[in-house]
């Protein structure tokens, strides 16, 4: 069964803050431990004066 | 609440860590050292990998070394897919950093394409996004576009500027209100059970009835075999850009947010981990 457009405020926002709360738990899985790895491709060049 | 845009941007600096090693059988002069980085998940390996190329250079002798490719756990890495693809398909429920074997010898013909420099990369880059704005807009954005257009998406995806990428992008991402949504959904669905590298077909965003399709719509569709059936344990994750958005996410809303940079959803359709 299809989802139709009469679906209410609160089951859109259910998928919506689920994408934003796991979006935020990818970043401290993959991420948080391994921010002293260097970046791949070079960041802008207040990131570079950030880490001298 | 956050902002639907904060969206792109946390799936424009997804990066995974990974180590490269170089593998055993490669002749060198001294011990190799493992390589750290961390990789965009929305580029292409052959695009982010020169730093690991020269690394390892410095310890092989010139005469054993042919094009650089890369291996997960004995499978070639398909350049050509974006990073994050082969990574949630080949190593989601891995413990990190990723870890990736670096050859230079024995290229495998068989499983992937030639990459001898950025432009081949470019142009299949290029090539994904005139794909999926025929299926969105009948090519029409695309077209309408100046070459110096084509080039700023293609230097912002290069040197990781989001800006500049989305500047352009955005003329791809606009439909009309009337409409509803796109002509149809630039999808690439990635999953082991059968053949095929992957599977594209052709689905609206809106029945003709009006109805929105979802997430769980698409797949219902397109392959069955990922959903769950009532009531029975989940054997399939379905993973986009490392999460598992819930089935009634509406498809527009992902395609204009959660697509790679190349204008597809990928979406990837992992075995549930056993343990």
């Amino acid at each position: 069964q299809s989802m139709t457009l009469s679906i209410t405020p609160a089951q859109t926002a259910a998928w919506r803050k689920q994408i934003f709360e796991q979006l935020s738990e990818r970043t401290k899985r993959e991420m948080d431990n391994f921010r002293h790895y260097e970046q791949a491709v070079e960041q802008s060049v207040w990131v570079k004066k950030g880490t001298m | 609440m956050a902002d639907d845009k904060d969206v792109l941007r946390d799936v424009w600096f997804g990066r995974i860590p990974t180590c490269f090693t170089l593998n055993q059988d490669e002749v060198t002069e001294r011990e190799a050292e493992p390589y750290y980085l961390l990789l965009p998940r929305v580029s292409y390996l052959t695009l982010v990998t020169d730093k690991v190329k020269k690394h390892f250079l410095k310890v092989m002798k010139a005469d054993d070394v042919e094009e650089m490719w890369f291996e997960y756990e004995g499978t070639p890495l398909k350049w050509h897919y974006p990073i994050g693809v082969l990574f949630d398909f080949h190593a989601s429920n891995t413990v990190l950093p990723w870890s990736i074997t670096v050859h230079f010898k024995n290229f495998p013909d068989r499983d992937l394409l030639h990459c001898p420099s950025s432009s081949v990369v470019e142009a299949h880059f290029m090539s994904c996004i005139k794909e999926a704005d025929a299926l969105k807009h009948k090519g029409q954005v695309i077209n309408d576009m100046q070459k110096k257009d084509h080039k700023q998406l293609w230097m912002g995806l290069q040197n990781d500027k989001f800006d500049q990428f989305w500047a352009m992008n955005r003329k791809l991402m606009e439909c009309s209100t009337e409409e509803g949504g796109f002509r149809y959904i630039p999808f690439r669905i990635y999953q082991t059970m059968i053949e095929r590298p992957f599977i594209q077909k052709l689905f609206r965003p809106v029945s003709p009835e009006g109805t929105v399709h979802s997430l769980g719509d698409l797949l219902k569709e397109v392959y069955p075999a990922a959903l769950p059936s009532d009531g029975k344990q989940k054997h399939f994750q379905v993973v986009i850009h490392g999460i598992e958005p819930l089935l009634e996410t509406p498809l527009q809303w992902l395609s204009e947010h959660l697509s790679h940079p190349d204008n597809f959803l990928h979406i990837c359709i992992t075995p549930v981990p056993s343990d």
